[in-house]
């Protein structure tokens, strides 16, 4: 029985008709681990503790850096990862539970966390250093395209192989 | 000024009292944000710059009275008032124009013997705030009951205005507050307050934009398109 035919029987707003049908997986929740995206404390990650209303919601992040706050949704960018708190904990429970998650840890394994800590490093390269990713870089193109160039030709020479089969078939027939 | 402060101001006024300023008389929480030393202006605790709260009211405990008449017996009663105004001289005008009406003591007749601005402590906690208040539309005059949530009842108070101006265009004018009151739980009455209420309210983020993070980096003209797609739902950070 396929998702389609349990929709008439679920109610629209049901979490996991949400999220099998409209495929979200992630929801603005007390728990749900955040990016904030823009104001004073942006790039700093926090936890939603609390939904206030559809814009806004409570954040807190105690060993992150964020102190707890009102803020708008606008401003966040919901992550993967999620706490099992209870809405409206407060900031001591709060730091023992992103200890107990390894919530900083998991934090910086995440793509996510990488990339912007790339983009970080990149922007304060100095000058020599700009010139030697320029170095690396060309290299790295030139070993790509060489490979390239490699299975290109072994692509070409294949296909001619395969092309005179199929020539000297369709010459024998009349 | 001092002598007039021998007489501590009385928790409620007596006698027959209009609904203005029985404003705290009749307040659902029983707090103590009615002993005077409470309405001593507090310091705030530290609260961080980026606090996005509407705060377009502030709210001030007014205390006032007639003036005493020589060969008066009697004192005249002091009366105190909480009024949600932008500032003290919004708010000053607000308490003599209800003691006008009310209390018969105009503003030249009268004196203000304190304004205190009441601070509440940053937010800590999502509170459910219940506003019974009185409008006059364009056709008469109404009585409303809204709920909003917020972490604080100057948050709440704003969103009111906001709420009301923006449903009802009716502008803070002619808007009195009746009364106001921490409403718990058990007792909300809007389904939509409620839902949020619920411990296990979840929705997820639409229609999200991509946006430079500081106001600073916002460019009239760029060298590149616009990201217009923001993966954020499906995919793995």
């Amino acid at each position: 029985m396929c998702i389609r035919d349990r929709v008439s029987t679920q109610s629209t707003w049901d979490i996991n008709y949400i999220r099998e049908f409209m495929g979200f997986k992630r929801f603005v929740q007390a728990g749900r681990v955040a990016y904030i995206n823009y104001g004073v404390d942006h790039g700093k990650v926090c936890v939603i503790v609390e939904v206030i209303n559809s814009t806004r919601v409570l954040v807190d992040g105690p060993t992150l850096g964020v102190p707890r706050q009102v803020i708008s949704l606008r401003r966040l960018a919901l992550t993967d990862h999620l706490l099992k708190v209870a809405k409206g904990i407060h900031t001591k429970s709060l730091e023992a539970e992103i200890k107990k998650a390894d919530l900083v840890k998991k934090i910086g394994e995440s793509s996510w966390a990488k990339k912007l800590a790339a983009q970080k490093r990149r922007a304060e390269l100095n000058d020599f250093e700009r010139f030697q990713v320029m170095m690396l870089k060309r290299q790295k193109a030139y070993l790509v395209n060489k490979d390239v160039a490699q299975a290109h030709s072994k692509g070409a020479k294949k296909a001619k192989k395969a092309a005179k089969p199929k020539e000297a078939k369709s010459s024998q027939q009349p | 000024f001092f002598f007039l402060m021998i007489r501590r101001p009385p928790r409620s006024t007596q006698g027959v009292s209009s609904a203005a300023s029985d404003v705290y008389k009749r307040q659902v929480s029983t707090q103590s944000t009615w002993d005077f030393q409470w309405c001593q202006r507090r310091s705030m605790g530290k609260e961080s710059k980026s606090q996005f709260s509407l705060k377009k009211v502030k709210q001030y405990i007014l205390v006032g009275r007639a003036k005493p008449v020589a060969g008066q017996k009697e004192e005249p009663k002091v009366y105190r008032m909480r009024v949600f105004a932008p500032n003290t001289v919004i708010a000053k005008s607000k308490f003599w124009t209800l003691m006008r009406k009310q209390k018969k003591i105009k503003h030249t007749g009268g004196e203000l013997i304190a304004i205190h601005e009441v601070i509440e402590n940053p937010s800590k906690s999502v509170k459910v705030y219940g506003i019974v208040l009185r409008y006059q539309s364009r056709t008469g005059y109404h009585n409303m009951y809204k709920e909003y949530r917020d972490t604080n009842i100057c948050g709440a108070m704003s969103q009111m205005y906001m709420d009301m101006a923006g449903r009802h265009r009716a502008r803070e004018e002619t808007i009195h507050i009746v009364r106001t009151c921490v409403v718990p739980e058990s007792k909300i009455k809007r389904a939509e307050t409620k839902s949020f209420t619920n411990g296990n309210v979840k929705f997820p983020l639409l229609n999200r934009i991509s946006r430079p993070p500081i106001k600073k980096f916002k460019a009239f003209a760029r060298a590149k398109r616009p990201t217009l797609f923001l993966q954020q739902n499906n995919s793995d950070s």
